[in-house]
C-alpha cells in the first residue's frame, strides 16, 4: 500500500447554506409558515400549483434578506429580480422552482470566525431569495407528498470556495449561523431543516493555484458531521489522486452524502444527462429597484451582532476568548447570561458559573438552560452571594443543585431555609476550628515557615473541611493570620 | 336589440324578474346551442340562486350593483369558486376551482348573473376553438365556420344572443379574433388593468382578460368593473378604476389614426377593401390618417411563438397528475405518472407548444431563441412608443380573411401566420380593440382593429364608439330561430 | 430547421411527456417547420438591444405586508386529489432522487 503524502495537499472547500427565514408567511403567498403540523395544514393555492394562482412577494422575506446583507457588508443590488428554474419532482408544486439567478439581491459579503489560533475572514460570493419545496415522505408502499414547508423563504448563501479545513468550514458555518439568529432571520434549527448545509470539497497540491474538480456533498445533518464528512472526503480525493494519477476522474465526479455509520462519503446515484433549468426571468414578478431609503431603515434595525458582542465580552467584560465563543455560538444562552448581567456586577463569574456549573450539570439530561425556567437573575443572585462573602463557594454548589430541582425557587430563600447553608462567621466558634487545625498540622506551619506559601491554602482548606464548607473564607484567612503572627 | 344595459334597464326598473331572465336565458341556451356548442357547463343552480338573491334586493329597494340582471357567460379558463374549470382539457374535466377569479368577484359584487362556462381552444391555445379536447364550436353568422378562438365559445354565445356579455382572454389576439369573426366588440385592456387571478395561465406576460360584446357601451361597462388593482397579482397595475361609460363622450377632433401601410401590402379581399372603407369612415368622423412605419411587426408571429410558448411550457408544467387533475390508470411509477397522464391528458396543440416552448429555453438554444424574443420584444415597445409620438391611435385588420371553415388548417404553422394583426398588441402590452367594420359578400363578419398606447384604454374606446355609432351596423344579428 | 429523432427524445424527456410512435413524425414535422419559420429572428440587428422581461417599465418593488391567512383548507386541496393518503398527496414509492 502506497504512502500517501495526505500533508502535500490542501482542501479547498466552499459552502452553499439555505436557511429558511422566520417569517409569518410563505415567500409568495400568505399560508403560515410554520414546522411540525400534520400535512397539508399550511397551504394556499400558489404553495399547491394551483392553476391560476400568482405569487406575491413578502416584504419581510426581503428585509430579513437585507439585514443579512447589512450584517455581512454585502452590495445590496440596485436591481434584482426573480427567475423560473424548471424540474420535475412531487415535492414542487409548480415543477419550477422561483429562485434568482442571474440577478440575485446579494452580492459579496465578509464573514468572521474564530479558528483556533485566530480570527479568519471569510468571503461570501452571493445570496439569494427562493422558495422552498414541500416534503415527499417515503413509506414501504406509497410515497406521500407534504406542501407545508414548500413556498416557505429560503436564503441561499454560496461562499467562495475560500475554506481549507473541516474546522474552518464548521467556524465558517456556526459564525454565519450565529449572524442569522442575531438578526433574528432564522432559527437555523439543523434538526428541523431550518438550516440545511451543501459542501463543494476538491484538493490541491499545496502552492498550485488553479482549482481541481470539486465534489459535492449534500445535506450535512449538524455540524459535527460535517467536519467527519470533510475528513473522509478530502483523505477519498487525495488517496485517488495518489492511485489513480492518469485518470481522467480520478475522484468520480458528482453528488455524494455523508453516510455517518460508516464515516464515509458515498456516491448518489446520477441521472445520465445533466439537468437543464432553462432559467428565465419569472414574468409573474416585477423586479426589486431597493431604495437607498429603505435600505437605510432596514440597517438601523441592526442588532448588536455576534462579533460585535464578542469583542465587547473579551475586551470590556474580560471573559476569555473561549467563554466569550461558546456563548455567542449559542445565542439563548449569550441572551440568557445578557439578561444575568442586568443583575450581576461579576461578569466572569457569572459566565463561568451559567456556562460551566449550570450547564455542566445539565449535560447529561440534554436539557438547555434557558429552557428550564430558572430565571438568568436568580444565577446572578447566586454570584454576588458568594462575591459578598454570603455563602461560600462549596456551599453554592449545593444551592445550585436546588435550583435545579426547583427551577424559580430564589437562591436567597434557598440558603435561608437551610440552617446547613448559612455561613459560619463567628470568630469564636471558627477560632477554635483554627487552633484545632494548627495544632494537628504542626508540618504545615513548619513548611510555612520555611517559605511553602502553599502550606496556607492548606490550612485554610483543613477548617474549610471541619466547617463542612461554612466558614466564611475571610473570616478563616483572618484567624489563620493572626493565630500565625503569634507563634 | 338586447344590449346588456337594456337587460339591467328592464330588471332594475322591474320589467322582468331576475330568475326570468335567467331562465328565459337557460332554456334559450338549452334550445340552440346544441348546434352552436358555445358552452361547456351551464351555472344553472348557482344563477338561479343568485337571481333570487337579487330579486330579494330589488324588493327590499337595496342598492344594486352595476351588472345587476345581466346574464354573463365566462371562457373556461377561469375560476369560479366550487365549479369546474377545465380549460377545454381532458386534463381538467373534473378540475373543482379552489378559488374564485378577481374578475369573477368583481363581477358577481356587481350582481352579475353567471350563467355558464365557455368553450375554448385547450389551455387557450388555438385560433380558431378546434384544439378544445371537447367539440368545436360553430360561428352563429355561418355554422360551417370556426367562431375564431381561442374565446370561441364566448364570442358564439354573444352572436347568438345567448348573453349580452362574455368573458374571454387575449394572449395573441384570443379576444379580438373571435369578435371579428363573430361580428362583435372585443377589447383586451393594456396589460396589467385587469387582474389575471384565477385566470389559467397561458403566457403569462401576454395574458389579458376583457369582454366580449354587442357594442361598445356594454364592453365599456364591463370592463369599469374589472379594470381594478388586485393585490394577488403583482403584475397589476396600482391604479383606481376608470369611468370608461362617461369618458365615451369625448371629442376625436385632432385625432390621429397611423396605418402601418408597407406591413399591410399582403391584404386581400375581402380584409382589403373593408379595411380601406373603415378607414374612410373614420376620416368622416374627422380623424386624420398618417402612414407610420414599424418594422418589428413582420416578426410578430416569431418573437410571439418564441415567448408565449416558452412561458406555457413552464405555466402547464403543474399539470402532471399529482396534485390534481388526469392521472394516468395505466401510471405504475412515480415517472410515468407524469409521462403517461400529460400524454392522455394534452391534446395536439398543447403539446406541440410545450415541445416547441422547451426548445426555445433548452441549453444551446436560448440564446438563439428565447433571448433575441426578448431583445425583439424590446424592439417592439420602443417602435410602438416612436410610431405613437406621430398618432393617437394605430390601425390594422383585426384578421387576415374573414372566418374559414373548420377543418381549412391543417398544420400549426398556417394557424399561427392568422395572428399576425393581433400578436403585436400583446408584446408591447397596449389596448387593442376589434369592431365590426362590415360584412364579406357571403356575409361573414369583418372586424377593424385599434391600438392604443399603454393605459389609453378610455381613448381606445371612445374612437371605437363614434366608428361603431357611424357604422350603424351593431344591431345586426345571425338569424337563428326565434331569438328573445 | 430539420428536427431530428433525438433532439425529440430530449425534448419530450425534459418536458415530461411521453409520445407515441403514430404522433413522432407530426411532430418532426411540425417543429421543423415552426422552426424554420421563428429562425427569421437571426436577421434581427439586436446587438446592444436589452432584453425585455416586463412591458410594463413602472411596476417595481411589489411586496406583500407579511401575514400569515388560511386560503385554502385541506380538505379543499384533497377534494381535486387523484390519490390520497393520511392527508397527503399518494404517489407509487420513490427510490430516493437526490435533486
Amino acid at each position: 500500500m502506497t504512502d500517501i503524502a495526505y500533508e502535500g495537499w490542501e482542501p479547498v472547500i466552499g459552502l452553499e447554506i439555505h436557511v429558511q427565514l422566520s417569517t409569518a408567511s410563505k415567500l409568495f403567498s400568505p399560508a403560515p409558515n410554520r414546522f411540525g403540523d400534520e400535512p397539508n395544514l399550511n397551504i394556499s393555492a400558489v404553495c399547491t400549483g394551483q392553476p391560476g394562482a400568482l405569487p406575491v412577494l413578502n416584504k419581510e422575506a426581503v428585509r430579513k434578506a437585507v439585514l443579512f446583507g447589512l450584517a455581512v457588508g454585502a452590495r445590496i443590488a440596485p436591481l434584482s429580480k426573480f427567475d423560473r428554474k424548471s424540474y420535475f419532482y412531487p415535492d414542487s408544486p409548480r415543477n419550477f422552482q422561483i429562485t434568482q439567478y442571474d440577478q440575485p439581491l446579494l452580492l459579496g459579503g465578509v464573514v468572521a470566525a474564530d479558528v483556533g489560533e485566530g480570527t479568519k475572514h471569510f468571503c461570501i460570493h452571493r445570496a439569494h431569495l427562493e422558495d422552498d419545496a414541500g416534503m415527499l415522505k417515503h413509506f414501504p408502499a406509497f410515497g406521500g407528498v407534504d406542501y407545508n414547508r414548500a413556498g416557505i423563504p429560503l436564503l441561499e448563501i454560496v461562499s467562495e470556495p475560500c475554506m481549507h479545513s473541516p474546522k474552518e468550514a464548521a467556524a465558517y458555518a456556526m459564525a454565519v449561523r450565529a449572524i442569522l439568529q442575531y438578526i433574528g432571520a432564522s432559527d437555523c434549527n439543523m434538526e428541523e431543516g431550518s438550516l440545511r448545509i451543501d459542501v463543494n470539497v476538491s484538493v490541491r497540491p499545496k502552492g498550485k493555484e488553479g482549482l481541481n474538480d470539486k465534489i459535492e456533498i449534500k445535506n450535512m445533518s449538524s455540524f459535527a458531521n460535517m467536519e467527519l464528512a470533510l475528513e473522509a472526503e478530502i483523505r477519498r480525493q487525495i488517496r485517488a489522486y495518489a492511485l489513480r494519477p492518469h485518470d481522467k476522474d480520478p475522484i468520480d465526479k458528482g453528488t455524494y452524502r455523508f453516510d455517518p455509520g460508516k464515516k464515509e462519503t458515498v456516491r448518489m446515484r446520477t441521472k445520465e444527462e445533466a439537468a437543464d433549468y432553462r432559467y428565465f426571468p419569472e414574468p409573474d414578478l416585477p423586479p426589486l429597484h431597493l431604495s437607498g431609503a429603505f435600505i437605510e431603515e432596514v440597517r438601523r434595525s441592526l442588532p448588536e451582532l455576534p462579533h460585535q458582542r464578542y469583542e465587547r465580552y473579551v475586551n470590556r467584560l474580560g471573559l476569555t476568548p473561549y467563554n466569550a465563543s461558546l456563548l455567542i455560538n449559542d445565542k439563548p444562552l449569550s441572551d440568557y447570561f445578557e439578561e444575568g448581567l442586568k443583575h450581576c456586577a461579576h461578569p466572569t463569574h457569572l459566565c463561568n458559573w451559567i456556562t460551566v456549573e449550570f450547564v455542566g450539570r445539565l449535560k447529561e439530561t440534554g436539557k438547555r438552560l434557558p429552557e428550564m425556567g430558572i430565571p438568568a437573575r436568580h444565577i446572578a443572585k447566586l454570584v454576588s452571594l458568594i462575591e459578598s462573602g454570603a455563602i461560600t463557594g462549596k456551599i453554592a454548589k449545593n444551592v445550585a443543585d436546588e435550583m435545579l430541582l426547583a427551577p424559580g425557587l430564589d437562591p436567597e430563600e434557598i440558603v435561608r431555609d437551610n440552617s446547613a447553608y448559612q455561613p459560619l462567621s463567628d470568630s469564636k466558634e471558627i477560632g477554635a476550628v483554627v487552633d484545632a487545625v494548627l495544632i494537628e498540622n504542626p508540618d504545615s506551619i513548619a513548611a510555612l515557615q520555611s517559605g511553602k506559601t502553599r502550606a496556607f491554602d492548606f490550612l485554610v482548606g483543613q477548617v474549610m473541611k471541619r466547617t463542612q464548607g461554612k466558614a466564611s473564607p475571610s473570616v478563616v484567612n483572618r484567624l489563620l493570620k493572626e493565630r500565625l503572627k503569634r507563634d | 336589440m338586447d344590449t346588456a344595459l337594456a337587460y339591467k334597464e328592464r330588471f332594475v326598473r322591474g320589467e322582468m324578474k331576475a330568475t326570468e331572465i335567467v331562465e328565459k336565458q337557460l332554456s334559450f341556451i338549452k334550445e340552440h346551442d346544441p348546434k352552436i356548442g358555445a358552452f361547456l357547463s351551464l351555472l344553472e343552480e348557482r344563477a338561479l340562486k343568485k337571481a333570487q338573491l337579487l330579486d330579494a334586493k330589488r324588493r327590499e329597494n337595496k342598492p344594486l350593483g352595476k351588472l345587476a340582471g345581466i346574464p354573463i357567460a365566462i371562457k373556461d379558463n377561469m375560476h369560479i369558486r366550487g365549479e369546474i374549470t377545465t380549460c377545454g382539457s381532458r386534463f381538467l374535466t373534473n378540475y373543482q376551482a379552489p378559488f374564485d377569479a378577481t374578475v369573477v368577484r368583481l363581477m358577481e359584487e356587481e350582481d352579475a348573473l353567471l350563467i355558464g362556462k365557455t368553450n375554448l381552444d385547450e389551455f387557450a391555445m388555438g385560433s380558431s376553438t378546434e384544439n378544445s379536447a371537447f367539440h368545436p364550436t360553430k360561428n352563429p353568422w355561418n355554422l360551417m365556420c370556426s367562431p375564431g378562438g381561442s374565446s370561441g365559445g364566448s364570442a358564439a354565445a354573444v352572436a347568438a344572443r345567448f348573453c349580452p356579455l362574455a368573458l374571454g382572454s387575449d394572449t395573441g389576439g384570443s379576444i379580438r379574433q373571435p369578435a371579428a369573426f363573430c361580428g362583435l366588440v372585443g377589447f383586451k385592456p393594456t396589460y396589467g388593468r385587469v387582474s389575471r387571478f384565477g385566470l389559467v395561465a397561458f403566457g403569462s406576460s401576454l395574458d389579458q382578460i376583457g369582454p366580449l360584446a354587442a357594442n361598445v357601451k356594454d364592453a365599456a361597462l364591463l370592463l369599469e368593473v374589472m379594470g381594478q388593482h388586485c393585490d394577488k397579482d403583482s403584475t397589476s397595475l396600482p391604479l383606481p378604476p376608470a369611468n370608461y361609460l362617461a369618458e365615451l363622450q369625448g371629442s376625436l377632433q385632432g385625432k390621429k389614426i397611423g396605418v402601418p401601410w408597407s406591413f399591410l401590402s399582403s391584404l386581400r379581399d375581402p380584409v382589403a377593401s373593408n379595411f380601406k372603407e373603415a378607414l374612410g369612415l373614420l376620416k368622416e368622423l374627422g380623424l386624420s390618417l398618417i402612414d407610420v412605419d414599424i418594422p418589428i411587426l413582420k416578426n410578430s408571429i416569431a418573437v410571439y411563438y418564441i415567448l408565449s410558448t416558452a412561458e406555457a411550457s413552464t405555466n402547464l408544467a403543474r399539470f402532471d397528475g399529482i396534485r390534481y387533475g388526469l392521472r394516468s390508470q395505466k401510471a405504475q411509477t412515480l415517472s410515468e405518472i407524469y409521462d403517461l397522464s400529460r400524454d392522455e391528458g394534452f391534446g395536439d396543440e398543447v403539446k406541440n407548444r410545450i415541445l416547441l416552448g422547451t426548445f426555445v429555453l433548452s441549453s444551446g438554444y436560448k440564446e438563439a431563441f428565447y433571448k433575441k424574443g426578448q431583445q425583439a420584444r424590446t424592439l417592439f415597445i420602443e417602435e410602438f412608443r416612436s410610431a405613437f409620438t406621430l398618432c393617437d391611435l394605430i390601425a390594422l385588420p383585426t384578421a387576415p380573411s374573414a372566418a374559414f371553415e373548420l377543418g381549412t388548417f391543417h398544420t400549426p404553422l398556417e394557424m399561427y401566420l392568422q395572428d399576425i394583426f393581433t400578436t403585436p398588441a400583446n408584446l408591447a402590452g397596449l389596448p387593442a380593440v376589434s369592431l365590426l367594420s362590415g360584412f364579406s359578400s357571403d356575409k361573414k363578419p369583418l372586424g377593424l382593429q385599434l391600438l392604443g398606447p399603454q393605459l389609453h384604454d378610455a381613448e381606445v374606446l371612445r374612437v371605437a364608439s363614434a366608428f361603431e355609432e357611424a357604422l350603424g351596423l351593431c344591431s345586426a344579428s345571425p338569424s337563428l330561430e326565434a331569438k328573445p | 430547421m430539420d428536427f431530428s429523432e433525438s433532439e425529440l427524445e430530449k425534448l419530450s424527456r425534459l418536458c415530461r411527456i411521453e409520445l407515441r410512435s403514430d404522433e413522432k413524425m407530426r411532430l418532426r414535422e411540425n417543429l421543423s417547420k415552426v422552426l424554420s419559420y421563428i429562425e427569421q429572428l437571426k436577421a434581427l440587428e439586436l446587438e446592444g438591444v436589452a432584453p425585455c422581461n416586463h412591458v410594463l417599465p413602472q411596476l417595481k418593488n411589489v411586496l406583500r405586508e407579511d401575514r400569515a391567512q388560511e386560503t385554502l383548507s385541506r380538505e379543499e386541496f384533497l377534494k381535486n386529489a387523484p390519490q390520497h393518503i393520511g392527508g397527503m398527496i399518494r404517489v407509487p414509492p420513490v427510490i430516493r432522487m437526490e435533486e
